[in-house]
This record gives structure tokens, C-alpha cells and sequence, in this order.
């Protein structure tokens, strides 16, 4: 459903102020933090932190991680492998989703505004419930069905011949795939759109439907068909309008539009 | 904690729309602008069958710089939801997808859309 404003208990009030810690005359940054713990009934507020960004890492989850260090401790975030690769630390900064490990504070200019993922439910501070994202990424089957493959390959392996179950693409094949496995399920695409924030529901999303993608692009897959099939729904894949914020978005420099387009023209009967 | 009291996090609020994303939105609320407009030409239709003192009031209408305003806003929204739709055929075709191009590509839409207004207004 389509609601421009948010609800009741979502709207963001002004919330504490904490001044640099020392005035050592580094450069001191100002950091809007997006709050809401669920101990109370009050709504998310907004903190504001004044960092010294000499003192602390370029970019801008070690700037998250300097303030749960030395200021408040309570502040709550994901992060695991800080380099990109594990997609935990995605975030909107500054009006745009990206993950705040690959992010250099040194790309905004004055306060820099740091919310959760867009128009998903808050668990606490940064921390959004993304699980009925990876139940939609489930329901695509996210893997090679192939039978053959399984059985060559016990048959290979009863005879002890390891090599022989292998699947071999072509260069050309394998070729499909680049620009579609790189992709760290960070859901920095599916919540910048607009079309998932009113139908997330039912629309599966950019990110869900890359990957779905990526497994009817990918050679050794037999189940094209019924993937295909699944996919067919004016819900499912259809709420895509080619609004673009996915590609716009992607902190991995992916194009899940591009995707949803190679799937709209599968169906087609296009490609 | 129930869950229904966790909150939504902020959306349209805070997220900074792309060129592209607004262009998009744009283009819906010219379609729906000239579904409107349509009840304008039907109207000018009317006045047409409607002799001579009826065509001369939609004449005035039209003169009047309100009338001028809504006529060469239609033309423009026309020609921008033209445009666009260009786009979506071309998107729709695989084409025109690179990030990088994505800003020009809208700029080079509102460029053209503003060229195909001023076309009509030499034309008229």
C-alpha cells in the first residue's frame, strides 16, 4: 500500500547532542544517527555526534564503531567483514543506501546523516528485520538444479573419478554470470524502490530478482522453465517500472535493472 | 516486545530521489495530468459543434493567460510522457542501462521534450 508519511510511532524526533570530545584541532565532522531502542515507548529519535575525523578511520563505519567505542556504547549496527563482501553494514547515508564500510566520510560535504535501510521495520538503532527479505530470496530457489549433474557426479564418485561430474561452461557462459554473482544480498537496491517500499509484500524486489537472474542466466541450470513460470506474476515481477534507483544505488556497482529487463525479456520471448 | 510496535524506518523522507527516479515519477503524474486534459480537448470538440458563440468563448478561454498556461502545459507534459515512453520501449528492449549514462540520458529527455513544446509552438 502506498503511504507517503510514516506512522504514528515512527516519526523522528531531535535527540541528544554530543559535543567533540576534545578540541585537539582536527577537523570535526557533525554525524546525524538515526535511534530506537525497544526497551521503551518513546519514538526514534535522531543523536547528533561531532567527530574528530583525524582521529578515526576514512570511512564511515569506522566512524560508527569510534563512537560505540568512546561515546555510546548502546549504539547498535551490523558489520562483519568490513570490506564489502559481507553485505551487513548497508545503510542510508546522506539520502542514498550503501555499505558504510566502502563508504569514505570524505565523498559528503556537512553533516552526514545516517538512517537505517528504508521502510523496513526498526529492531534497534540501524538494525532493520530484513527476514521477509531472505524469505523472498528463498522462494527463488536460490541454487543450480540440475539432476544430471548429481547423478554423474555419485557416479563418478562410486567409481573414483573425480573429475567426471563436472558441469563445463564455456567461456561465453560463464561470461553471463559476471555482474550477477558479485552481488552480497545487502538490500541497499530493494529498499531505495519505491515500488518495493508499497509492494514489498508481494514484488519480490531488485535483489531477489538478480538473483533470480542469475540462475536462469546460468547454463547448467535445467528449471528455466518453471523458474520462469514462477516469475511470471504481475506482482512478482511486473511492480518493476524501471524507476533505476536499484542501479543508482548499488554500493557492489551492480545492475539488478538490467536484470529485471533480461527477465521481462525472457518472458517475452525476446532474448 | 511485540513486534507491531517496532517502528518503520524512515523512507521518502530521507532518501534523496535520482534524476532518473524523479523523472520517473514525473511521468506518472503526466499521465495522469493528460488522462485530465483529455476533458479540456473534449470540451474545445464540443465548443467546435457548438457554433459560432461557442467557439468564440473556448477561443477567449484559450487566450486567457490561464488557458495559455494549461495549453502549453499539456503540450509539454504530452511531449515529456512521449518521451519517456520512448525510454520504456528502449529499456524494455535491453537498451540504455549503464549507470553512468543514466543523468544524461534524463537530462537529454527533458532537452527534448522542451524541443518537441517548442516545435509545436512554431508549428501553431
Amino acid at each position: 500500500m502506498v503511504e507517503f508519511t510514516l506512522p504514528a510511532n515512527s516519526k523522528v524526533l531531535p535527540g541528544k547532542i554530543h559535543p567533540a570530545a576534545s578540541s585537539g584541532g582536527g577537523r570535526v565532522r557533525r554525524f546525524a544517527i538515526y535511534r530506537w531502542r525497544p526497551d521503551d515507548a518513546e519514538n526514534p529519535r535522531v543523536d547528533y555526534f561531532d567527530i574528530d575525523v583525524d582521529e578515526c578511520g576514512s570511512k564511515v563505519l569506522d566512524v560508527l564503531i569510534k563512537i560505540k567505542n568512546e561515546i555510546d556504547g548502546s549504539l547498535t549496527f551490523r558489520r562483519s567483514c568490513r570490506e564489502g563482501v559481507c553485505g551487513s553494514c548497508s545503510m542510508n547515508v546522506n539520502g542514498k543506501n550503501t555499505l558504510a564500510c566502502t563508504q569514505s566520510i570524505e565523498d559528503y560535504v556537512g553533516e552526514i546523516k545516517i538512517y537505517p535501510l528504508p521502510h523496513l521495520p526498526v529492531v534497534k538503532d540501524l538494525v532493520v528485520d530484513m527476514s521477509h527479505f531472505f524469505a523472498q530470496y528463498a522462494s527463488i530457489k536460490p541454487w543450480l538444479q540440475n539432476d544430471a549433474a548429481s547423478e554423474t557426479g555419485e557416479q563418478a564418485r562410486a567409481s573414483g573419478q573425480s573429475a567426471a561430474g563436472e558441469q563445463l561452461q564455456s567461456v561465453e557462459q560463464r561470461a553471463k554470470l559476471d555482474g550477477l554473482y558479485e552481488c552480497v544480498l545487502c538490500a541497499c537496491c530493494s529498499t531505495s524502490c519505491p515500488s518495493y517500499w508499497w509492494n514489498g509484500d508481494q514484488y519480490l524486489g531488485p535483489a531477489v530478482l538478480l538473483q533470480a537472474y542469475r540462475w536462469l542466466a546460468d547454463s547448467r541450470d535445467q528449471e528455466r522453465e518453471s523458474r520462469l513460470r514462477q516469475l511470471a506474476d504481475s506482482f512478482k515481477l511486473y511492480r518493476c517500472h524501471t524507476i533505476m534507483n536499484c542501479t543508482d544505488t548499488c554500493p557492489k556497482g551492480l545492475n539488478p535493472a538490467k536484470a529485471i529487463a533480461e527477465i521481462k525479456k525472457m518472458l517475452a520471448g525476446l532474448d | 516486545m511485540s513486534l507491531k510496535t517496532r517502528p518503520l524506518s524512515p523512507h521518502l523522507q530521507v532518501y534523496r530521489l535520482p534524476l532518473t527516479g524523479l523523472i520517473s515519477i514525473t511521468h506518472r503524474i503526466t499521465g495522469v495530468f493528460l488522462c485530465l486534459a483529455l476533458f479540456g480537448v473534449l470540451g474545445l470538440g464540443a465548443a467546435l459543434a457548438g457554433g459560432e458563440s461557442a467557439f468564440l468563448a473556448a477561443q477567449a478561454c484559450l487566450a486567457a493567460p490561464l488557458g495559455q498556461l494549461l495549453l502549453w502545459g499539456s503540450a509539454y507534459a504530452l511531449a515529456f510522457h512521449f518521451c519517456h515512453g520512448v525510454r520504456h520501449l528502449l529499456w524494455d528492449l535491453g537498451w540504455g542501462f549503464d549507470a553512468r549514462r543514466l543523468d544524461a540520458l534524463a537530462k537529454l529527455e527533458l532537452a527534448a521534450s522542451a524541443a518537441l513544446t517548442g516545435l509545436l509552438y512554431f508549428l501553431s
